[in-house]
């Protein structure tokens, strides 16, 4: 099976998280935002030899590392953590989530800065 | 034939089995006790145990009143997409992320365990019928005894209308191309889907790999063999689709938009 590039996805998730935020659709912003951040981090790896190995808390690591590698502006391993762990609170246990004192314009923002820089180095 | 529950190593997931190991008695509580020690120690490779010790001594640090090893790790049927699930009471604010595992942590404090207990939580249900007690100040003591004497049980209604979300989202992930979120996000609507299945005719839903086994004796065939393949398998994205159609068709639900 041919799999879309990661960064093309990483985009698409995206732009659907940004749909469903204008839509006032807090739970699917957040799994989208959340599905798009992985594909970024696993596009940025992947350019970067960095082992994922389709497990959530080399991703987290992997976002770490990105940052001090100098890829990423900043540290999005604790963003990472809070989408995985909201995300699954709500596909599991039905719960709402909770982002702290994070808005979600603050968690696309973040995204959208690790899924440009996929597609900058991609291109 | 119904089989007599007498030892904690015999409880059979079917509702009313907990009450016929009396948990109020000391010494049956002590037997729980003593085999979720014995688990703790089979179920978890070194690599793990250590994990485990770090967080046992960070809930306690917390002040946490009680923990437990949850899902496949307590059951001894951990499969290469396993996480390390945990159940701590009392401390809400646990930090773990640091460990190199996909953990699951449910931190609750012990009014919301009660109260996720009573609305029928099947989370929490599963942390006192089959949940591996690392430790206990007695807050899961009692609440295995108020299953016991109240006959208390997961409600297959609210894990309904999470396997009817988790399925549409699903159905969409399925469609973007994204594979591996694919994959993982229906095996997870799937194991919903036969958890709220087995709920509601009385059989507790045991490990997610134990969960098709289980299916299976209730005559639910294509569902434990999708499941199973998303557990065990990478099937192709059509295979997903029609897994999710069918699964769609088990809940009774019509098909999403996005399929």
């Amino acid at each position: 099976m041919t799999s879309k590039p990661k960064v093309e996805v990483a985009r698409e998730h995206l732009n659907k998280a940004q749909e469903e935020a204008a839509a006032g659709d807090l739970r699917d912003t957040v799994q989208w935002s959340f599905a798009s951040l992985e594909a970024a981090i696993d596009a940025l790896a992947e350019k970067h030899r960095i082992a994922i190995g389709e497990q959530h808390w080399r991703r987290r690591d992997a976002a770490t590392q990105l940052h001090s590698k100098g890829v990423l502006p900043r540290d999005l391993s604790e963003l990472h953590q809070l989408l995985n762990e909201e995300r699954k609170a709500m596909f599991y246990q039905g719960e709402d989530p909770d982002l702290g004192e994070l808005t979600i314009e603050d968690v696309i923002r973040e995204v959208e800065t690790a899924v440009r820089m996929a597609e900058a180095e991609s291109e | 034939m119904t089989t007599m529950t007498r030892t904690w190593q015999q409880l059979a997931p079917r509702r009313g089995a907990i009450s016929q190991l009396a948990p109020g008695d000391p010494d049956a509580w002590a037997a729980r006790l003593r085999f979720d020690r014995e688990r703790a120690a089979a179920n978890q490779p070194g690599e793990l145990a250590a994990i485990t010790e770090v967080a046992i001594e960070r809930a306690r640090d917390a002040g946490a009143a009680a923990m437990v090893l949850s899902g496949s790790t307590a059951r001894g049927r951990r499969t290469s997409v396993s996480d390390l699930d945990y159940h701590v009471i009392g401390a809400t604010s646990l930090r773990l992320s640091d460990l190199p595992a996909d953990i699951d942590l449910y931190a609750d404090d012990v009014d919301r365990f009660w109260a996720k207990l009573r609305n029928g939580d099947d989370f929490a249900h599963w942390s006192v019928w089959y949940g591996c007690v690392l430790f206990d100040s007695g807050v899961i003591r009692e609440a295995v005894t108020h299953v016991a004497e109240h006959d208390a049980w997961p409600d297959p209604d609210r894990k309904l209308r999470q396997a009817r979300n988790a399925l549409e989202f699903a159905e969409q992930i399925v469609e973007s191309g994204d594979y591996g979120a694919a994959l993982e996000q229906t095996r997870g609507a799937l194991s919903l889907v036969a958890r709220w299945s087995l709920l509601s005719k009385d059989v507790f839903p045991l490990a997610r790999d134990e969960l098709a086994g289980q299916l299976e004796q209730m005559g639910q065939a294509k569902l434990a063999v999708d499941l199973r393949r998303s557990i065990r398998e990478r099937p192709s994205p059509d295979d997903l689709r029609d897994a999710l159609v069918h699964a769609r068709a088990v809940t009774g639900a019509t098909v999403g938009a996005a399929v």
